[in-house]
């Protein structure tokens, strides 16, 4: 063998991989960021989530790897979910100061309410243990039994249970969230 | 029944029609998915694939966790980076090579900081002579420590109790030693500069023609975490692990006509080699014994580091994320990983 040799074997794995990222990155960027946006309610916060998904996807692992997609959905409902329960410290402390984001709009009472909304439902989202949490976003974001099963690690079978299970306890949590 | 009403028996049927218990459940379970579902919809938000992959790839890399992190590599920073490991192997023996068949033998390690403007101008070094293995490096992956030890000629290194977030699973790679020769050619150097229209400075005498041999390994590595493969043999499969703990025989390079003197300031006075590297390869002071570590600025930290009783190089990105640690003790040993440095050196430290 001879570094010629060598070193054209290197270009040609590099660029495979990077043509490789590149179609996996196409093929299912919209639905990385469709699962962050279903936990964020914010379409350009879920892009920063999706792009941090693949690179971070992108620097650990092949995008020939068989389990890229299920990857990719499960980390994009963690870094959301993350980011969410990190927002929520941070709204704690900035309650007081904070102008509602209702406050711009034009059609104020709605949009407080459909707001208030959202809130109650990030906040419920965040208090549930990861792995319901991320069965009802991936299921939400309209994933296959079999896909959210692959995503999150369990066997078809048990999907259906432990999206019950989140369902119920989501609506407890938004119960206990809501005014009384 | 919820999930799928169509699979339902007709016994089922009759017994839900008939319990008030099973009835109550069902509708809770309904009105649960209900508001579940309401609470999640959302107006469909349309993203624009095409136009984020532009942004990733054309967005600066970020930090590299030191070893562990693949940035997203542009065009043209390819070619640099696969003439990397040669250059460096060349770098250790224009520091190392000395009169005819003297012998690189590492006993320490010290940090080159390398910059990125650095390993983008580096040359090409196999234009300058003719690289060849007479023996191949042929790493064989998943073997058992067993037979690890058995190709490796010397025992597989014990880490000890290790933090909890590592995998107890340990993946046993065993590269067996492997030889190479670079035979110089002074008239190939020439024409490869003169097809990208520089020159180059002459070759001292006796450089021509003459071949460095280089002898690695054998080297047994140990990869905790859980490996993801697709097969044995493609390595781009793997999942990059916790924490990898390597040994390996310390290089040895013999030269048959460059004293090396002659061959440090050649190399060093080559197109595309900084001053500022020059000068801290030139600064290494003992480069018979010395095995430089390249340190990529602003991208990772070393620092000198007493391991084992004697000096090591601890490297770790500027984010925290990665450290590894390298030193020799009669062997070249390697702990790297996703961990803390002060953890990577307990289990450097540890070791057996």
């Amino acid at each position: 063998m001879n570094l010629e040799a060598a070193s054209e074997r290197s270009r040609h794995a590099l660029s495979s991989e990077q043509d490789s990222f590149e179609a996996l990155f196409k093929a299912e960027y919209n639905r990385v960021a469709g699962i962050a946006n279903r936990v964020l309610g914010d379409a350009q916060e879920a892009e920063d989530v999706a792009q941090e998904v693949f690179i971070d996807f992108h620097r650990l692992h092949s995008a020939k790897a068989q389990y890229a997609a299920a990857w990719l959905y499960r980390a994009s409902a963690h870094t959301a979910l993350n980011r969410v329960r990190g927002r929520r410290r941070r709204e704690k402390r900035e309650h007081a100061a904070a102008p509602d984001e209702a406050g711009q709009a034009l059609d104020p009472q709605r949009i407080a309410e459909a707001n208030e909304e959202r809130r109650r439902l990030r906040t419920a989202l965040a208090r549930l243990p990861q792995k319901p949490a991320a069965v009802l976003v991936l299921r939400s974001s309209g994933l296959s039994y079999a896909e959210v099963a692959e995503a999150v690690g369990v066997s078809t079978g048990q999907i259906g249970t432990l999206l019950r299970r989140a369902e119920s306890a989501l609506r407890k949590e938004v119960n206990r969230e809501s005014p009384e | 029944m919820f999930d799928d009403p169509n699979a339902v028996t007709g016994t089922e049927r009759e017994h839900f029609a008939s319990c008030g218990e099973c009835q109550d459940r069902h509708a809770k379970t309904s009105a649960d998915a209900t508001d579940a579902t309401r609470l999640l919809a959302l107006p469909a938000a349309t993203f624009d694939a095409d136009a984020a992959y532009k942004r990733v790839t054309e967005a600066p890399s970020q930090a590299p966790r030191f070893g562990f992190r693949l940035p997203i590599l542009r065009q043209s920073s390819r070619r640099p980076i696969a003439v990397l490991a040669f250059a460096v192997v060349l770098a250790v023996i224009a520091t190392a090579s000395a009169n005819v068949a003297q012998i690189f033998a590492p006993t320490q390690v010290k940090p080159v900081p390398v910059t990125v403007a650095d390993l983008q101008s580096l040359p090409d070094l196999s234009t300058y002579g003719t690289f060849a293995w007479s023996k191949e490096p042929q790493p064989q992956i998943g073997v058992t420590a067993a037979n690890a030890e058995q190709v490796a000629g010397f025992s597989a290194p014990n880490a000890g109790t290790l933090p909890s977030t590592v995998s107890t699973n340990v993946t046993y790679v065993v590269v067996p030693q492997a030889v190479a020769t670079f035979t110089f050619s002074a008239a190939k150097a020439q024409a490869a500069a003169a097809a990208q229209g520089k020159t180059l400075p002459p070759m001292p005498a006796g450089m021509d023609g003459s071949t460095l041999t280089l002898t690695v390994g054998p080297a047994l590595i140990e990869v905790f975490g859980d490996l993801k493969q697709g097969s044995t043999s493609d390595v781009s499969q793997l999942e990059l692990p916790q924490l990898i703990v390597a040994e390996s025989k310390a290089p040895v390079v013999t030269s048959t006509g460059v004293s090396v003197t002659e061959l440090e300031d050649y190399l060093l006075k080559q197109p595309g080699i900084t001053p500022q590297l020059a000068a801290d390869i030139k600064a290494i002071g003992d480069p018979t014994h010395t095995l430089p570590i390249p340190v990529p600025v602003g991208y990772a930290t070393s620092s000198d580091v007493t391991v084992q009783g004697v000096q090591g190089v601890a490297l770790g990105d500027n984010t925290g994320a990665g450290a590894a640690v390298v030193w020799i003790k009669g062997n070249v040993f390697f702990v790297g990983g996703s961990l803390k440095q002060s953890e990577i050196l307990t289990i450097a430290n540890q070791l057996r």
